[in-house]
Parts: structure tokens; sequence; C-alpha cells
């Protein structure tokens, strides 16, 4: 079932609870990694003004699909989401994991419509971002602008660097960036960077990297012999980032 | 300028017509004592801003000029120093330009950045690759740690090497290197240790450029001490060792210090008579027309040449006010195409068809040339060339006179007239 955000059966709805998820750009604690923007108090509560925040998502319920109509970029509150496609063939080809204070949704920019879908893996809280609003604002606010364009060019570089990831490397290299991925970006939430919950499944880590379930296993287990990682189901613990590092072949 | 405007006002083919596009990011972090290229040194924050912002105002300008919607089958950054741009800015400029032109996605095209190695780390290639690049050309120079560091360019061979991996990790379709002979320092033995890094590297192609040494012209190479230069038969002597190495290591030579590999498409171009040669370099010719976008690039739209006001500042307040900073142009005459023609396919084909040149410019070659090919005569002699009824054939001996032998056909060079800084290039050898 697709939850838009922006239907309009929903308004009576998110008003009647929107006290609940109410945090203002101002006071968000995630705003140093959202708009890492040196804004007026003046500018942040315009941005504010056109956020559109809304009822949390619950597990697998989608943000939006590939071909809808792009009208608004999300930003993370809580929560994570995979962004996925389907190939010709049926295949699910996840494209990308959003962590909170991440940007998702920017693929619908360049023809309008979504390339993907973003589906939530637990339950998620997003800012919703009307894109013409932004647009006319960023006019206004040209630090904004170009602050979009850095996250842009940030999904840009880790799409090509998956897609290289995928055409070149062994498995043990693609698992060990993707949690050596999900720790700097769990560091620069101020989280740890050894300890952290996957919020994802096997499937979908395999599914993201081009993988079979059983490989993803196999190579965890691996990691595990080699006292690189401490794998408990869910639960990792880095124990020795550097052997992580050597094994992601970094240079690549 | 009237004229030119005027006949882009009509539509017609030539508004439809594939469209070649190079874009001129003038900025540089450090100088390069070398360089004689229109370019802006400064660490000053803000500069690429103010820039963009009109360069914005020029692109949308232009491509209501030339017509927005002719597909880009290549376009080319050159600098300065096109990763002058961090990548915000360089997804900023591509946006521009997607929101302006007609890019393609699929397809043939060949999209090209020049990059400074010292300027980007492996997300930036992850990067350009993501927006559209397919083509990376790394300005080398010299690997030698003397040489690089009497030019003002250090960047070792160690921190070189990674990046050429990381730009084929990401599948570029080609990899081209810029190397410079005549640099100060630079010996037989510095030369080969260089070559030897650069084959080690395999780049798909090699362009070597013979260094100018013109202080009164080109001020920052004062920075450089003439007696540190090699001698004008040291300098013949690299240029030959370069021939010889990379034509031993397997790369052809197609003319004018460009070195290829076997598969590269420039090499299979050659022989089917596709190959172009431009302000850029040798490339496919794929697009009649070559748009210039920025301070001081130069286009060449159907039969005129035009050039876009060279001091930043000017460029900035014409377009500020509204106008084209398209200020220079010419419109070539028939006898400029017929020369054109003649050294173009010289340069890129290494021979030339008399009879059908004659037939296509409806003239008798034999008679037109008279007086260049009596000036051919002494080189005809040193065997650098061949002219028969037929055509003319330059040799594999005259491979390295290239120049020399199409000067005699370039009509300006007697004359000094415009701004043709070419010649003064082709006497130094």
């Amino acid at each position: 079932m697709t939850i838009h955000l922006t239907d309009t059966g929903d308004n009576a709805a998110l008003k009647a609870c929107t006290h609940e998820y109410q945090v203002s750009c101002g006071n968000c604690r995630l705003n140093s990694i959202c708009l890492p923007l040196a804004l007026e108090s003046d500018d942040i509560q315009q941005l504010d003004d056109i956020i559109q925040r809304s009822k949390p998502l619950q597990k697998s319920q989608h943000l939006y699909r590939e071909g809808d109509d792009f009208q608004s970029v999300y930003a993370v509150r809580s929560g994570t989401l995979k962004a996925y496609k389907t190939t010709d063939d049926g295949r699910e080809q996840v494209t990308g994991f959003y962590f909170p204070g991440e940007i998702l949704g920017m693929d619908g920019i360049s023809n309008n419509s979504h390339a993907s879908s973003a589906k939530a893996l637990e339950t998620v809280a997003v800012c919703e971002i009307p894109f013409t609003s932004l647009e006319k604002l960023s006019t206004l606010m040209p630090n904004l602008q170009r602050h979009f364009f850095q996250l842009m060019s940030r999904e840009i570089t880790e799409d090509q660097q998956l897609i290289t990831l995928l055409s070149k490397n062994s498995a043990d290299e693609r698992v060990a960036s993707l949690m050596l991925s999900i720790s700097t970006r769990n560091a620069r939430r101020k989280l740890s960077s050894t300890q952290f919950r996957l919020p994802m499944s096997r499937v979908d880590i395999g599914n993201y990297l081009g993988l079979t379930v059983e490989t993803v296993s196999r190579v965890f287990s691996r990691m595990q012999k080699m006292d690189i990682l401490l794998v408990d189901n869910k639960e990792i613990e880095i124990l020795d980032v550097d052997s992580l590092r050597r094994m992601a072949n970094l240079s690549a | 300028m009237d004229q030119y405007l005027n006949w882009q006002s009509h539509d017609g083919d030539h508004k439809r017509a594939p469209l070649s596009l190079y874009l001129h990011l003038p900025f540089c972090h450090d100088i390069c004592y070398y360089c004689g290229c229109n370019k802006i040194v400064t660490r000053e924050k803000g500069v690429t801003r103010e820039y963009l912002q009109h360069l914005e105002r020029e692109i949308s300008l232009q491509s209501q000029i030339v017509g927005s919607r002719r597909p880009i089958t290549q376009m080319h950054w050159g600098g300065g120093t096109p990763t002058y741009l961090d990548t915000a800015e360089i997804t900023e400029l591509m946006h521009m330009l997607a929101s302006h032109f007609r890019l393609l996605d699929k397809g043939y095209r060949e999209y090209s950045i020049e990059i400074d190695p010292r300027t980007v780390d492996t997300s930036t290639i992850a990067l350009l690759k993501g927006v559209g690049f397919n083509r990376i050309s790394l300005g080398i120079q010299d690997f030698d740690p003397l040489v690089q560091k009497s030019v003002n360019r250090i960047q070792p061979y160690n921190e070189v090497a990674p990046l050429v991996d990381c730009i084929r990790a990401h599948g570029f379709r080609s990899l081209s290197f810029d190397l410079i002979y005549g640099l100060p320092h630079q010996d037989r033995f510095t030369m080969d240790e260089t070559l030897r890094k650069v084959i080690s590297l395999r780049p798909d192609r090699i362009a070597c450029y013979n260094y100018a040494h013109l202080p009164e012209r080109f001020s920052s190479q004062r920075a450089i001490d003439r007696l540190t230069l090699p001698e004008p038969e040291e300098k013949l002597l690299l240029q030959q060792i370069i021939s010889h190495t990379l034509q031993d290591a397997g790369y052809l030579h197609i003319g004018m210090d460009h070195y290829v590999l076997p598969d590269d498409e420039l090499a299979l171009a050659q022989n089917e008579g596709r190959l172009q040669r431009n302000f850029q370099g040798y490339s496919l010719h794929m697009a009649d027309d070559l748009l210039g976008l920025g301070v001081s690039s130069i286009s060449q739209i159907g039969d005129y040449y035009l050039q876009n006001e060279r001091n930043l500042q000017d460029y900035y307040r014409i377009i500020d006010s509204g106008g084209n900073p398209t200020n220079r142009g010419c419109k070539v005459t028939r006898e400029d195409k017929l020369r054109r023609h003649v050294i173009m396919t010289l340069i890129s084909e290494l021979k030339l068809d008399l009879a059908e040149c004659s037939y296509q410019f409806g003239i008798d070659c034999k008679h037109h040339f008279q007086a260049e090919f009596e000036q051919l005569r002494p080189m005809i002699d040193d065997r650098l060339l061949e002219l028969s009824d037929k055509e003319i054939r330059i040799t594999e001996r005259g491979r390295p006179f290239l120049r020399n032998i199409c000067m005699p056909f370039d009509a300006y060079l007697g004359a000094h007239q415009g701004d043709q800084p070419a010649p003064r290039f082709s006497a130094t050898l």
C-alpha cells in the first residue's frame, strides 16, 4: 500500500496529530547533517514553513513508488528506508539505504518522476520538502541551493561507487564496504561507529550488493572467524576497523 | 557579429545538426610556470560562484542563438583547471547545461574533462562518471621530481597511479595523458624514466606538447631559468625518444605528437577518414559546429570563427549589461576553407587527395598551390613527404614535421594577420 504524504484524504488525520511530529528545523538534533548551513534564523524559519511533517510510515509502507510524479524530496527524521528498482526480469535491485539526516527522492529531479521506489524498513518519520517551494526558496537563499547540489553530488557519487563496487569487487569487498559506510554514517549522527544494529535484512543486503543471501551470511561468518566483526543476528560490532578497511580495498 | 546573428535567426538544418560544446573554466589554485593558457590563479573564495552565475546567463543566451534541441555529441571541459570547481559546482554546471542543451545519455557521445591530478580524489572520479563524462585527460607533463619542481607542478607518480586505477575501475571509455617536452631539467634520462612510468599506466591516448619558451608573451614563464632548458638538439632528441619509445610500446603515431593504442577509436577513425583536429586536439568528427562557452572561449560555427571576451571582468560586465560576450569574429572565405581543408586533412589523415580537393573546391590544386608546392620542394628532397599528380602523402619520416609541412598552406603565417598564436609555436622546433 502506498502512503502519499500529500494525499489530500489524509489531511484531516495529519492535522489532528501534527503536534506529535512537530520538530522545527531550528531545534532538530539532525539539522547539522541534514542542513549544515550557515542559515540565519529568519532563513531557517522560511525553510521550516515549507516543510511538511506527517505521521510516521510503518514498516514495509512505501514513501513513493517508481514512476510516481516527482513532487518532493524527503529528509529522514527517524528510522531507515531502502530505495529499490525492479529489474526487467522481476528482481529487486536495492539502490540505497537512507538513515536519519539523509535526503532521498532526488532521483526524480531529472525527469520529473521517481526512478525508484522507497520503502520503510522499520517505523520511519520523514520531513517532506516540496520541490517547487524549495526551488523558489533557493533563489532567495543561494546557500540552500548550493547545499542541494552538494547532496545531489553525494547521491551521484555514491550511486556510481555502488555500480563500480558491483561490477568489480569481490563479495568480501562489497560487504566490508557496506559495513564501513554504515559505520561512517552512524558517526556522522554522533552514534557509535563500532556498534550498531542493522536495520535491513540479509536479503536486502544481498539485493543491494548483488550477492545471494547465502553469500552474505558466509561473508559475515568469515569476518567473524577472522575477528574483524562480531555478528549476532542484526547486531554488529566492528572489532578491527583497519582489517575491515583493508578488506574493503578502499583505494578502488 | 550581426551577420552571424542574422544567419542564426533563420531556421534551417544548421539549427538541428549535432553540436560540440567547449566549456572554459579559467581558475587555477597554483601557477604552472610553463602555461600559456588563458587562466586566473587564485584561491579567493567565491570566484567560482560569480563565474557560474555569469556562465549560466551565457549558456542560456547561446543556446537560444545556436538552437537548444541539437544533440550534443561532444563536450569538453577545459581550463584553467575544470576540477577547480568542487563536486557540488560540477553537478550544478552539468545541471545548467542539461537544462539548456540536449545532452545525450545513451548512444555514442564523447564527454571529456581535463583533470589536474592534484585537485581530485577517487570520489570526484565517481562523480564525474555519474554526471556523464566518459573520457578523462590527465595533465601529467613529466614524472621527474626535479622537472616537476622547476615548473611548480608537483604530482608524484605514486599519487597519480591510484587515480588511474580508479578511472579504470569506473569504466571510463578512454584515458588520455598530456606530456610536455622541452621543460627545464629534462634530458634523455629523465624522459626515459617518465615514459617508462607512462607506459606502465597504459593510457589510451598520449598527447605530447612542445614547450615554447616565450617569457615576453607569457609572464609566468619568466620564472623558468632559460639556462635549465634543454638545448634545441637535445629537445629534438627528446621528441625522437618519445616517438620511438611509445611506438616500441605499441602506440600508433597519428600525427602532431599524438599517440594512441591501436584499438583506440582515433586509430580506427584515421583509417576511415573520420578524424578531425580542432582547438582541443584530435577527436572523431561527429559535429561540424563547436560552441565555446565561458571567458575567452572560441567557437567555430558554420562559416564563422568567434571568440568570447578574453578579460574576465569585461566578460562579466558584458553579461551583466545583458550583452553577448562573443565580441570577436570573422567569416571564413572560400580560400580560407580550402586552406583549412588542406591543413586539416594533412594533419588528420597524413595525406591529401588532390583530385578530390580540386573537385570539391572547383579549382586546379596543382595550379592554385604552385607557389606552395615549390616551397615544399626541399622537404620533398628530404623525403618528409611525397608529391605526385594524385596526392600529397606524409612519409613516416615526415610525421614529426607536420607543422612545418603545413606552414606553406597557412595564408596568415607570412602576413601576421589576426591573432594566431599557433604559428609562433610552430616555428620553435
